[in-house]
């Protein structure tokens, strides 16, 4: 969930791009969709659609896309099997990322190894980019960027040669915006996950989550590997802490870094260095909480909005799941006191020009059967709105507008 | 296939006169009859494995992910594979892993009957552990009386060539030695449909190498048997079935060198007073690989795995007044399991299991009850600050069972039993988590049946019908949760299921002279409902891969030597979430085999020949099987494709 970027950036670039061209559109090929109605009224007026990709089981080939439409508030499960009927093998295996580029929207399944690429409007494909197991995406003007858990290639070959099959590193995909062809990759760290983009620089966070569990290393990757999308090469390597998740870039110089921690004495926790001082690490914690745990985040803005819990090692034991944000600018931690029930597995906030946010989150249940999406007002009551079903293991949100 | 099983004890002449193993057998003093059973040895166009002979079983689930390669497991009335006992020769075959035994693994080489008991086994001088397991699997071996052998050549369309030899070989009048030896192997490459598309299944061959030796001895008033058994395999894991482009589904290979030696003697001390006293060693090694030069969708795994078992059991029996009898047994089980994967918890469980079982058997009213007590310490590594430390737990479970058995008349027999018995957590449930949850109790199995049976004979018939309706209740049934996020699970005891079923076979058969006919149709009801979580979306629905309905019809004929087979089996609706949404229906299908056998007799002098069976007299066996006679696309595992139409050839040779 690198959104942070392409929520900044592509966000405003869109709104841009509807001001000046104000001819009405014609209605879209997926109006006809119906599915569960849910109050949007409170939502920003300036959003068209908020996508959930679904993860699916690991397997079973049960990634979904849903999409809850603004204007009339119908929250549509499998849109993507809809509106592709000739697509039979759907989705796919493992949806583990979504972005939107303007009017796209970039969906990463992992375990199929491709990006899909469809339309924003009315979800038809408009790409299929072959990449071997993808985690994430972000952009430039130029490219899409997409992690990649697959070994270390001196170049992209078409018989994808590993060159250390023990441990292989990951890399970083380049795709040609418009061509949707591969353009070349770079080799980062281990397992990277999250990337986000900023200033002519990419940040790639390298988990080393299946390292942690081989020979020769047994340890968890702890660095951020900074590559200079000129050369397209790694410049920087920055040390965080073990098990690097998301990264998102606040548009204002400063880089953020999700940690989930090595789950029994490094705890989860969001990290902040400055763009142009990758060493200053600092991680995001006050006196007065109790803690500052990640289980889940997502960027809005100048905000990166976290959930987690205290317990987290307490495997056995209920947990209390917090929602906290932060802001760099200025240097502020926010806590809500909103009650989350279940297990939060993904999650969205909305923010309309009076601030008011409305959260959205993704519960996996017990990551067999379909999973719920809820909606919590973030101001006044701070309850909970509404919930539906959406497909197993909700985890990752898009906003188009 | 189960077709010639069924065929073979069609042919079953009335027993010889005791073969001079049987002699010092103890009395077994059943209560309750097996719900089904089946000689294995007298088959001639043989299943390739146990799985086979099982398939067609009422209230049996075999799970299939397709192919000689890959894993079949059997479920037994919705209870989950977990808590079917596999026993060999009484001994348990078990894997404290994940508690999953792979029935592809066992050869029906040189294996007298294999036998399904829903209720409880209640012959005497029986391991504690075939107490303690809810439901179970008998594999017995044929006891060999003479010297003699068979080798056999199978294959098929499926790429597959499975050779075998098997010698008997009488050391002396108290010594009998087996030695047989089976090679396998199966390029396991099949069309099926993909999608829009038609592929054919990649990286799942298999080769594997069996060797074994078996003694059987007598003693006076006694016998005892020993067996050292190795097989080593290498295979591929073809991957399920899912959205990919050009990056195949998987490379995945998995090496397994298995090696175990087991032993028992059987002792009639007096009229009154036996013993048995079994043990084992199994030792299994497992390379598992995903070779990611190969497939660059691979997670780069490379691990070794070696799991070992020890165990000792003494059971007694005691005759103490006419029909009553009483047995006391007490196992002991060491399991270690080692590896070098990250942070691993090695962990190590000592089992011990004791029952008290005490039986009343007339002739027309039986009765049997037991009481086991099982205790489990485990010791786990736990990351500590600073390293690692071992911390303990034991858990323990009292299982009682109850068994009747009335013959009102002489057609007509009835059995009742209730059973509780829990199968304790697998070490992938209690490690899953790195952690180890030290709270997870023992999963729970309540079982109650009833097991009307009546048989008649009139004239050249033979008639038989059975009606077993059941309840069985899983309860604390362990559950994985995930916690934080997709790569922390923990395991809980939150799972209920509800099974509501009946299990309904009636067949007949007709004999006149050289002419057989007969048939035999199986029915099998299974509501398995979900009661875990009042108001979720999944209360009240089906359990995964369960049918609600299903069933087979056998027919067969023969004339003389010349055998054959139909087997139909249905297999009903079923859903492969609890959230029975469209999405996740499996629509119901049907499968068609047949078989065709031919046995051609050399009589010897003195010896009659009896067809299919071994070591009488000489014999040449051809045989062919069709599987999938339709071709019908189906899958049992959603995403793992089986097989299509197929043949298999064998011919053998018996002296």
């Amino acid at each position: 969930m690198k959104k942070a970027l392409m929520l900044f950036t592509f966000g405003v670039l869109a709104a841009v791009a509807c001001q000046k061209n104000p001819v009405p559109e014609p209605p879209a090929k997926d109006a006809s969709l119906k599915g569960e109605e849910v109050s949007v009224k409170e939502f920003p007026a300036d959003i068209k659609k908020v996508f959930v990709l679904n993860e699916g089981q690991m397997g079973a080939n049960n990634a979904t896309l849903d999409f809850l439409r603004r204007s009339d508030g119908q929250y549509i499960t499998g849109a993507f099997k809809k509106m592709n009927p000739s697509a039979a093998a759907g989705l796919g295996d493992v949806g583990n990322d979504i972005a939107i580029h303007g009017d796209e929207v970039w969906m990463v399944i992992n375990n199929s190894g491709l990006v899909e690429v469809v339309s924003a409007a009315d979800e038809t494909e408009i790409a299929v980019v072959e990449i071997p197991t993808p985690r994430n995406v972000a952009f430039d003007d130029k490219y899409a960027y997409v992690t990649s858990w697959a070994g270390a290639f001196a170049t992209y070959g078409p018989d994808y040669t590993v060159t250390d099959s023990a441990n292989p590193k990951g890399c970083v995909y380049r795709v040609d915006l418009s061509t949707k062809k591969l353009a070349g990759s770079v080799e980062v760290g281990y397992q990277p996950e999250g990337i986000a983009y900023y200033g002519g620089k990419l940040y790639v966070a390298n988990s080393g989550g299946i390292s942690s569990q081989l020979p020769p290393l047994y340890a968890y990757d702890n660095t951020v590997s900074v590559i200079d999308t000129k050369t397209f090469a790694v410049t920087q390597t920055v040390e965080v802490q073990v098990n690097l998740k998301n990264v998102y870039a606040d548009g204002k110089g400063h880089i953020f870094v999700t940690t989930l921690g090595n789950y029994f004495d490094v705890h989860s926790g969001l990290y902040v260095f400055p763009a142009n001082a990758p060493d200053q690490v600092t991680r995001v914690e006050r006196d007065f909480l109790k803690h500052t745990h990640v289980s889940c985040s997502f960027a809005l803005g100048e905000e990166v909005y976290c959930i987690g819990t205290e317990n987290e090692f307490a495997f056995n034991e209920k947990h209390v799941y917090t929602l906290w944000s932060y802001n760099a600018v200025k240097n502020k931690l926010n806590l809500y006191p909103v009650d989350l029930g279940g297990v939060p597995y993904g999650m969205a906030v909305l923010e309309d020009d009076m601030e008011i946010r409305t959260l959205l989150v993704g519960d996996a249940g017990d990551y067999f059967n379909p999973g719920t999406v809820s909606c919590y007002r973030l101001y006044d009551a701070q309850d909970k709105v509404w919930r539906v079903t959406a497909g197993v293991c909700p985890g990752h949100f898009a906003v188009w507008k | 296939m189960i077709l010639a099983a069924v065929i073979a004890l069609f042919l079953q002449a009335p027993p010889d006169t005791l073969a001079p193993a049987a002699v010092y057998a103890v009395k077994e003093l059943l209560v309750v009859r097996a719900t089904e059973a089946v000689r294995a040895d007298s088959l001639v166009s043989a299943p390739m494995g146990v799985a086979d002979i099982l398939r067609s079983f009422t209230g049996v689930q075999v799970k299939d992910y397709g192919g000689a390669g890959g894993l079949k497991t059997v479920n037994v009335r919705s209870l989950g594979s977990e808590h079917v006992g596999i026993f060999l020769d009484g001994i348990q075959v078990d894997n404290a892993q994940n508690m999953q035994v792979d029935l592809g693994r066992f050869s029906t080489d040189g294996l007298g009957q294999v036998l399904l008991y829903n209720g409880q086994k209640t012959s005497r001088l029986q391991t504690a552990k075939e107490y303690a397991a809810g439901a179970s699997v008998h594999l017995e071996s044929a006891l060999p009386t003479v010297s003699g052998g068979e080798v056999r050549l199978r294959g098929g369309t499926l790429g597959t060539v499975n050779p075998s030899v098997r010698w008997d070989q009488r050391l002396s009048r108290w010594l009998m030695l087996r030695t047989s030896a089976d090679f396998l192997y199966s390029a396991g490459r099949y069309q099926y449909p993909c999608f829009d598309t038609t592929l054919v299944r990649e990286n799942g061959d298999i080769r594997s190498l069996r060797l074994e030796a078996q003694l059987f001895g007598r003693v006076r008033g006694g016998q005892w048997q020993a067996r050292v058994y190795g097989y080593g395999s290498e295979r591929g894991f073809p991957g399920p079935v899912i959205r990919r482009l050009s990056f195949p589904f998987s490379a995945e290979r998995q090496a397994d060198q298995d090696l175990f030696v087991q032993g028992g003697w059987t002792q009639e001390w007096t009229a009154r007073y036996s013993t048995a006293l079994r043990f084992k060693y199994a030792n299994n090694y497992t390379h598992y690989n995903t070779h990611p030069e190969k497939n660059p969708m691979a997670l780069p795994y490379n691990l070794h795995y070696r799991q070992q078992a020890g165990y000792l059991s003494l059971a007694q029996s005691v005759v103490l007044a006419g029909p009553w009898s009483v047995d006391v047994s007490a196992d002991v089980q060491r399991n270690a399991l080692d590896s070098d994967v990250g942070q691993f918890v090695t962990p190590r469980r000592t089992t011990l299991t004791g029952v008290l079982a005490t039986r009343l058997v007339w002739s027309r009213f039986r009765a049997a009850a037991h009481l086991v007590y099982q205790g489990a310490w485990d010791s786990f590594r736990t990351p500590s600050a600073g390293g690692w430390s071992r911390s303990n737990t034991y858990r323990d479970s009292w299982m009682p069972s109850l068994s009747l058995f009335w013959a009102p008349l002489p057609w007509l027999e009835a059995d009742a039993f209730v059973k509780r018995t829990y199968r304790l957590p697998s070490f992938n449930d209690l490690y899953y988590s790195l952690m180890g949850n030290a709270s997870l109790e023992p999963e729970a199995a309540l079982q109650v049946g009833v097991d009307l049976r009546a048989s008649l004979r009139p004239g050249a018939w033979q008639l038989e019908l059975r009606a077993s309706p059941y309840y069985n209740r899983v309860s604390n049934k362990i559950v994985a949760i995930p916690t934080l996020s997709q790569f922390r699970w923990t395991m809980l005891n939150i799972g209920l299921v509800d099974i509501t079923g009946a299990d309904i076979k009636a067949s007949a058969s007709w004999h006149r002279g050289p002419w057989r006919v007969g048939g035999t149709l199986r029915y099998t009801f299974q509501q398995a409902l979900d009661h875990s979580e009042p108001g979720s979306q999944t209360w009240g629905n089906q359990i995964p891969y369960i049918p609600r309905h299903s069933g087979s019809v056998v027919l067969e004929a023969g004339w003389r030597d010349l055998s054959f087979s139909w087997d139909s089996s249905f297999t009903g609706a079923r859903w492969s979430r609890t959230a029975n949404t469209p999405d996740y229906y499996l629509a119901p299908w049907s499968l068609s085999s047949a078989a065709l056998q031919y046995a051609f007799h050399f009589r010897e002098r003195g010896v009659a020949g009896r067809p299919g069976a071994p070591s009488a007299g000489r014999a040449l066996l051809l045989g062919v099987t069709i599987d999938n006679v339709f071709n019908t696309p189906y899958q049992v595992v959603q995403g793992y494709p089986m097989p299509g139409f197929n043949a298999q050839f064998s011919v053998s040779f018996r002296w």
